[in-house]
């Protein structure tokens, strides 16, 4: 995998952060302790095993911004296979910032015409009237967006985000999808194991950092819109706690009234989620399904 | 973004008016947490929110229903002992509340004046003080207000010559456990039958191998019994979280109201001529297991449900879990039984309405 994912963003709008919670594990409270990053910092991040993302964590302050930009540029914008800019919902700077994402978004036309760029509108929860705010923001960068591009744009997304909830989870999980090679084949397969199990749903995440790799088909009933990142930081939260007492959390079953579910290994850079609401499938079923859907997921994911 | 859905909430209180409940009383200066600690126990009112909570104006009787039915009375900062419409006596435990960062008299002498009074109207009520935000301070500040209050609690009482009245200190924060392990202590000294809970563990830990186990309230995690091994905080602490966790997960799934049918709780209530048949064959009871993996042999976490407001969590080796689970289970089911039992008689004594056992 030799595309590059770039983290770019004013200084301070919380680029180390978000690295530090989805990809280091560390809980939200730590990120306080982060110090600026100088010039570009790069980690090779494994990601499904054999995924590898070179993640580009490059320091906001004007400086390093102006070098990128102009002595760096070829360096920084070729072999880009994701942008993800990053802005602080409540910068001063508003007009400086959006100076500085005009110029890179040029660099990537320039050198990655074919990148995916991400837009996350940062630190959400200190906006007062969320869903307000967030809306006049998307409007604003779509805007920008459009100045700077013409007719073959590159296609845009944005997100609110948050450390300090789920909504993290979800702009970063719509991001690494983007980046998994055989995501359609994976929910393929996924959507015949659901039915080999009469079960609702099932959900495959990465084992590190939990984000949400594939789903089976959407299922008819109308479940939580949210379910899917609020999964991602339960369990995440729940795997520190165990980190805690020196304890490594590797499989839950429960039998809720509501409905039935297991987590388990799938793969060893994978983990599955079963939801069942039919009452009379037992949970060992599932767990022996999962085992004996092992071998398949692993030759899916090259790993035999 | 959007807030989380609501769960459905449980009925949490039973509604027989003649009932006698366990009355708390939560005191304390104006803006010490008060009504923090109250919603964020007992109404699940996440941390971070209750930076919104107004200020308590009139006095404030939340019914709360564990294993013993509570009514926790949340008291605006300028209540006195006359103000409050009843007597020391009708209260069980009187917890006050001071913020850590508050050095000075004014918190400390109301403190002694309601020792006081209960000294001379109620000499067995308990009283505990909760020393509270704990999070505001880094950790040699924390524990050096926190030995300072004591000291001038200890001084006035002293100079009224009082010392006789036993009174406890905790360190408490919303933010983390310790709020829950300080009030899971107070409503354990509340609990008259609180010895058998504590033998029906110990014989479920000897008989199941498990090293230790909590009969917690599952909506406000307090553990209302523990088996005699030492209580270790951080067991503690990772037990609360699998409750959380659980508790939130019940709600992220479940398929809208509509096609609730395929629920497992049996709708059909017993019928009058047989009261005591109770469908304890068809009686669904929710359990959870998560299994952990140290570098010794593995360890669960399991949790069952063993009356609509308790839960039994218990550490079993996975050996035992995964070779053993029929014997495991059969424990529970004797474990359920008894506890039920318990709640029946406390109920019954307490004049409440002669509900034999239902979902």
């Amino acid at each position: 995998m030799k595309k590059k994912v770039l983290l770019m963003g004013a200084s301070g709008s919380g680029k180390t952060s978000m690295r530090s919670l989805i990809f280091s594990n560390n809980p939200a409270s730590l990120t306080t302790r982060l110090g600026a990053t100088i010039d570009v910092e790069q980690n090779h991040v494994r990601f499904l095993g054999d995924l590898i993302l070179n993640l580009w964590d490059c320091g906001g302050q004007d400086a390093f911004m102006d070098s990128y930009l102009t002595t760096q540029r070829s360096t920084i914008f070729q072999h880009v296979g994701v942008l993800i800019y990053v802005f602080d919902v409540e910068t001063n700077e508003m007009h400086k910032d959006l100076e500085y994402y005009r110029d890179c978004l040029e660099g990537l036309r320039q050198y990655s015409p074919d990148a995916a760029v991400f837009l996350l509108v940062h630190k959400m929860d200190l906006a007062r009237d969320r869903d307000a705010t967030f809306e006049k923001k998307k409007k604003d960068l779509q805007e920008q967006s459009d100045k700077v591009q013409g007719p073959a744009a590159i296609p845009v997304t944005v997100f609110g985000t948050s450390i300090y909830d789920e909504s993290l989870y979800r702009a970063w999980s719509s991001i690494v999808h983007t980046l998994i090679p055989n995501a359609a084949v994976l929910s393929k397969h996924l959507t015949i194991f659901a039915e080999a199990c009469s079960a609702t749903e099932v959900i495959l995440f990465e084992r590190t950092t939990f984000l949400v790799i594939a789903t089976s088909s959407p299922p008819s009933a109308n479940l939580e819109p949210t379910r899917y990142e609020r999964t991602s930081e339960l369990i995440k939260a729940f795997k520190r706690s165990c980190s805690r007492v020196r304890e490594e959390f590797h499989a839950l079953e429960m039998e809720l009234p509501q409905f039935s579910a297991v987590l388990d290994e799938l793969t060893k850079n994978t983990y599955i989620l079963i939801i069942v609401h039919d009452p009379a499938v037992e949970t060992a079923a599932l767990r022996l399904n999962v085992r004996m859907a092992r071998r398949k997921f692993e030759q899916l994911q090259g790993l035999t | 973004m959007s807030s989380p859905p609501q769960p459905p909430q449980p009925k949490r209180t039973t509604s027989s008016p003649g009932l006698t409940r366990t009355k708390i009383l939560l005191l304390g200066q104006r803006r010490s947490g008060k009504t923090s600690i109250n919603q964020v126990l007992f109404n699940a009112l996440p941390p971070k929110q209750t930076f919104y909570l107004e200020a308590t104006m009139r006095i404030s009787k939340h019914p709360y229903d564990t294993v013993i039915p509570l009514e926790i009375w949340d008291c605006p900062g300028n209540i006195t002992v006359d103000t409050l419409g009843a007597p020391l006596s009708d209260f069980s435990a009187l917890i006050f509340v001071i913020d850590i960062r508050d050095l000075y008299k004014q918190p400390i002498s109301k403190l002694v004046e309601f020792i006081i009074a209960a000294y001379r109207d109620n000499p067995q009520l308990h009283v505990e003080v909760f020393v509270h935000k704990a999070e505001k301070l880094q950790e040699d500040d924390k524990i050096e207000n926190f030995r300072q209050i004591q000291e001038r609690v200890q001084d006035h009482l002293l100079e009224r010559e009082c010392e006789q009245m036993p009174y406890n200190f905790h360190l408490t924060s919303v933010y983390d456990h310790t709020l829950n392990e300080a009030f899971s202590k107070v409503l354990q000294k509340l609990i008259h039958s609180l010895p058998f809970l504590e033998d029906l563990l110990n014989i479920f830990c000897a008989n199941s191998s498990s090293p230790k186990a909590f009969l917690f309230d599952a909506a406000s995690r307090l553990y209302v019994a523990t088996d005699e091994s030492p209580v270790d905080a951080a067991t503690h602490n990772l037990c609360c979280d699998y409750l959380s966790m659980l508790n939130a997960f019940g709600t992220l799934y479940q398929l809208p109201a509509a096609t609730a049918s395929r629920s497992r709780i049996p709708a059909s209530e017993p019928t009058p001529d047989e009261p005591n048949l109770s469908a304890t064959k068809d009686r669904f009871c929710p359990s959870a297991a998560a299994s952990l993996h140290p570098s010794m042999p593995g360890t669960t976490l399991t949790y069952h449900l063993v009356t609509p407001q308790l839960a039994l969590l218990a550490l079993v080796p996975t050996s035992v879990y995964e070779g053993r689970r029929g014997l495991l289970e059969y424990n529970v089911v004797f474990f359920r039984e008894g506890v039920q039992e318990i709640w029946e008689v406390e109920n019954q004594a307490r004049g409440g309405e002669d509900n034999s056992y239902k979902y």
